[in-house]
């Protein structure tokens, strides 16, 4: 018996899972120590270690997977659902802000004027620039679909061309939400509308920007020859992300941005 | 018995009546909306030179209602911080 007899991966000794639970530790500390004491030394440290970690740990999974052969169907399908449990997860999370949002929008309180927007806050027009973010995500939706259909097809250039065009949508988005967010005639600071606007939004931006990371790693990967057409689990996950992020933007862009105009 | 030796003041004192607009626990809304009908009203019937005596109903809720601290803090706001509509 030299040879396991079951489709699992038993994955060797790792140091990442330590590494990635101290930095985050050190992150929570990092923050402390920044919003406390104005240092970000704790900070700069704990996010250099978890990008590092992260680096590693994912190239790791990419050894283990394309080069080594490990990544069986059924180690697979434990992926996707671990892929959609923690999709689930950022879906919870976010249903939390939009709660925060609806508590306070649907009952103004007397102290914001008894409406919402609240008396004095000028909202965005959500016919500009967000409906132009929305289009903008929506089209990224499209091209990421027409990639996964390329590289199903085998075809390679259609791949990275619709890989590319998605990345330059997601990167657009960013550059022109983070432009709206200069022009905003109100900060996280005013009042409760501030609040929900800024924290709700921020984080969905976040998630752009891990979702355009994630995107930009599948490309790099599509370019050195990693995925095969149908066998490519981590592209798979980043389209499963994108269309989330998409979602996400959605509902914020008709609560928010529509509705609470 | 607590209050049997006070002087029971003379006339009628009614509260403020159901309002169908609100018929939950919650009357913040009441006492608020109350509030933001007198202003206009007193400001209607003296543009149209009437007597402002109907606008007491309104006066009187919103008296009735809203704990003495609110009532104080919206009627004595004089620097245009009020964020009400009126």
């Amino acid at each position: 018996m030299t040879h396991q007899t079951h489709s699992y991966h038993m994955v060797n000794p790792s140091p990442w899972p330590l590494t990635g639970a101290l930095s985050a530790f050190l992150m929570t500390s990092g923050l402390i120590m920044w919003f406390h004491f104005n240092s970000l030394i704790l900070l700069a440290l704990s996010l250099l270690t978890n990008t590092l970690t992260m680096y590693q740990w994912w190239r790791d999974i990419v050894r283990e997977s394309t080069f080594q052969g490990h990544h069986t169907p059924t180690v697979q399908k434990g992926l996707r659902y671990g892929m959609i449990l923690f999709i689930l997860s950022e879906a919870l999370f976010f249903m939390g802000f939009f709660w925060a949002f609806y508590h306070s929008s649907l009952a103004p309180t007397p102290e914001l004027g008894g409406s919402w927007p609240p008396t004095g806050i000028h909202p965005l027009n959500p016919l500009e620039v967000p409906l132009l973010n929305t289009s903008v995500l929506l089209a990224s939706g499209v091209s990421i679909t027409w990639a996964h259909h390329s590289l199903m097809e085998g075809n390679r250039k259609h791949t990275l061309q619709a890989l590319l065009i998605t990345i330059m949508l997601g990167l657009y988005f960013t550059l022109l939400q983070a432009s709206e967010y200069y022009e905003t005639s109100f900060t996280i600071s005013d009042g409760i509308y501030g609040s929900t606007f800024f924290v709700a939004t921020g984080f969905h931006g976040l998630h752009v920007i891990i979702g355009s990371t994630f995107l930009i790693v599948c490309f790099m990967r599509q370019l050195t020859f990693h995925f095969t057409s149908n066998h490519h689990f981590g592209f798979e996950a980043a389209a499963w992300y994108w269309h989330f992020v998409d979602v996400v933007w959605l509902f914020l862009y008709i609560s928010i941005y529509w509705w609470g105009s | 018995m607590l209050g049997i030796d006070c002087p029971k003041p003379k006339g009628r004192w009614p509260t403020a009546p159901f309002d169908p607009r609100f018929p939950k626990q919650n009357q913040t809304r009441n006492c608020y909306q109350n509030l933001l009908d007198y202003r206009p009203c007193v400001k209607r019937m003296r543009r149209r030179g009437k007597s402002t005596q109907p606008c007491e109903y309104y006066f009187r809720v919103f008296h009735a209602l809203c704990p003495m601290s609110w009532v104080q803090r919206w009627t004595e706001i004089k620097d245009g911080t009020f964020a009400g509509k009126i």
